[in-house]
């Protein structure tokens, strides 16, 4: 592991159901590397998806810091969070998200149209993004005539636009065949190493979880184990605890 | 992509929604323009239709010393007296005429229906002291709507005719048909016929002594070749009288009276039909507002997910905001071309579908008009236009407003965790 790209300290966040305050986050300590594929595993409600919305910009903490490639996301204000989400985080979310009425290449654009990049480069990198996914034959395809797998390849290049620090995945692979998913890791190994890209990944599949470099396991808000994986996909420390998290 | 690219896509995505939104306000618009058209259309009857019940609005005389003015309401025709000395003329004093050329300059101001030159002067007829008028009998039937109230007899035709008061027919034992002797003085002066006799509608004063021979006949008699003492004038829309009468006044050498009571209540009754006409089409327009609202919440509701991604993937509020509210603006455009396109045609369809309607019952003011009875009269002015596109659109970009802050406003996170 290379320098850190993310590093949270004691990052808390708490939510109010009526009067009664509601812990999400329970003091995070993570950092992640440059180029890292982290998993991010974990129950339902346990936290990983308010960790990762605190990570790409969407949330505020109520304690702790988050640092991303340098920019300490507490002195931003709402209109610099937006600025540093559309060029400093990529989002993939587990329904794909794609704009219903934008075909593939116009989706790859549209983060790159937010941020005013001239139009001939937008086609230009968006169509090199499609090939890197596998999808350069699906360029003007409208989402509701593409496979899931295929939608979220585009979603993963559209996440890819802006040359993001960070791509932020919640349960990429949760709507998807295995198959697929398998295809759509391979893609994303092959994007951090073409795009020199880092991937945080919110999952429950043990083929995402293979992919990764080191997993993190939380619960109650907190990240109560870690393992690094080989490049076979086990485990590296001996420890059976992360899957014994997911079966 | 613009966001205007992005809103084109998503009303087409949306077929039948967005034709639905776009067609309230298409009614509305189309409703607007047909409305205003009526207005003015209505506006020009009712002008017309004054302009034949009312009298001249409008008199002309010598801006330095102007002859004696009545202008009354039933349009009797204003005397002046200034006549050749002695009579009536030694009653109220002596006016300046003016010169018979500047009747022309009259016609010629924009707004003037008819101007029509009269001389006054005190004459004599069989030795009796009366009120002459010289008239132009055309010009004067018009300017006077109808001109005198004929009870015997016709009107001046030519040159050496006389048209007598029924109170000067009886004292003098007189009809249609007699010779009468005219003249300045009370001995002497050449032979006219009697052709009409008119109803002066009383029995004294200088009404029932006002005897009418052509104006040519007049400036002989008085010895006031190519002059005349008024000028009568009407306008072509009553409501207008205020902007003839100082257009005319600019005329060097004259002075232009209003009878204001009738250019007024002209003027005040077309504007209340007008706003009333407005405000109908407004609260069409409104309905249709009310539906673009509606569309756009149901979009936003629907596209809420679509909205929390925008957000995330780092669109700003204004991005979110631009977006939305380029639909609305762009049902609003579409909806005012078609709006327009469909007023012009109900517009010009109008006044020849609803010509039959007569008996059935249309009793406005088009009722009254002989020949238009029940006939909707339309006007298309371009102001009207570009009046009903303007608050077409405007309208649409309006209700747009609230559902592009709701959407711009979304709390990603919430957003995107919407199914």
């Amino acid at each position: 592991m290379s320098e850190a790209m993310v590093t949270t300290v004691d990052l808390q966040r708490q939510y109010k159901r009526g009067r009664f305050p509601v812990p999400a986050l329970n003091g995070v300590n993570l950092t992640v590397g440059r180029g890292e594929i982290l998993g991010i595993i974990g129950p339902s409600g346990s936290g990983k998806t308010t960790l990762l919305n605190l990570i790409g910009g969407l949330d505020r903490p109520t304690k702790g810091t988050v640092d991303v490639d340098g920019v300490e996301l507490d002195k931003l204000s709402d209109a610099e969070l937006t600025a540093y989400r559309l060029r400093k985080v990529g989002f993939v979310f587990q329904f794909y998200n794609l704009i219903p009425t934008l075909n593939s290449v116009e989706n790859v654009e549209l983060p790159m149209t937010l941020a005013k990049v001239p139009a001939a480069e937008q086609r230009k990198r968006a169509l090199d993004l499609l090939d890197a996914v596998g999808l350069e034959a699906r360029a003007d395809h409208m989402p509701d005539e593409l496979s899931g797998g295929e939608q979220q390849r585009v979603a993963v290049a559209r996440a890819l636009a802006n040359h993001p620090s960070v791509v932020l995945a919640d349960e990429p692979t949760g709507d998807l065949d295995s198959k697929s998913a398998k295809k759509l890791m391979e893609v994303m190994k092959s994007l951090r190493k073409e795009e020199h890209a880092t991937f945080v990944l919110v999952t429950h599949d043990p083929i995402v979880v293979a992919e990764c470099n080191r997993v993190c396991a939380v619960r109650d808000g907190r990240i109560t184990r870690e393992s690094r994986i080989g490049e076979d996909g086990k485990i590296l420390d001996g420890s059976r605890f992360v899957m014994d998290a997911l079966f | 992509m613009s966001s205007m690219n992005i809103a084109i896509r998503n009303l087409r995505h949306r077929k039948m929604r967005t034709a639905l939104t776009v067609s309230g306000i298409v009614v509305g618009v189309a409703m607007i323009l047909v409305l205003l058209s009526l207005a003015a259309g209505t506006s020009t009857q009712t002008s017309g239709l004054l302009r034949n019940v009312i009298g001249s609005e409008i008199t002309v005389v010598n801006s330095t010393n102007p002859t004696f003015v009545t202008t009354t309401r039933s349009g009797f025709p204003g005397g002046g007296f200034g006549g050749g000395g002695g009579g009536f003329g030694g009653l109220f004093g002596r006016g300046n005429p003016i010169n018979e050329s500047l009747v022309s300059s009259v016609e010629n101001v924009s707004g003037v229906f008819v101007a029509s030159p009269q001389l006054s002067t005190s004459g004599y007829v069989d030795g009796v002291n009366v009120l002459l008028y010289g008239i132009d009998p055309g010009s004067y039937t018009q300017a006077t709507s109808g001109g005198l109230t004929l009870t015997q007899g016709s009107d001046l035709s030519s040159n050496n005719q006389i048209v007598l008061s029924s109170v000067t027919a009886t004292n003098l034992g007189v009809t249609v048909g007699s010779q009468v002797t005219v003249g300045a003085n009370s001995t002497g002066g050449t032979k006219y016929a009697v052709v009409g006799i008119y109803s002066s509608g009383t029995t004294f004063g200088f009404q029932a002594r006002s005897e009418y021979i052509e104006l040519s006949d007049a400036q002989n008699i008085s010895g006031q070749e190519g002059l005349v003492t008024e000028i009568l004038v009407k306008a072509n829309d009553p409501s207008l009288v205020n902007q003839v009468a100082s257009d005319i006044d600019s005329i060097s050498g004259v002075t232009a009276n209003i009878a204001n009571a009738v250019a007024g209540s002209a003027a005040t009754l077309t504007n209340t039909m007008t706003t009333f006409f407005i405000v109908i089409g407004l609260v069409a327009l409104l309905a249709g507002a009310f539906g673009v609202i509606n569309t756009m919440m149901m979009s936003i509701g629907e596209r809420t997910r679509e909205i929390g991604t925008l957000r995330a993937i780092g669109a700003t509020k204004g991005q979110v905001m631009k977006m939305f509210l380029s639909e609305a603006l762009l049902i609003g455009l579409i909806g005012a071309i078609a709006g327009v396109f469909i007023g012009v045609v109900v517009s010009v369809a109008l006044p020849s579908l609803t010509g039959a309607a007569a008996s059935s019952g249309a009793r406005g003011f088009a009722g009254i008009i002989p020949g238009n009875q029940g006939k909707l009269l339309t006007t298309l002015t371009a102001f009207n236009l570009v009046l009903s596109f303007a608050l077409g659109s405007l309208v649409g970009i309006a209700a747009g407003v609230y559902p592009a802050l709701r959407a711009s406003r979304m709390d990603p996170v919430e957003a995107l965790r919407h199914v």
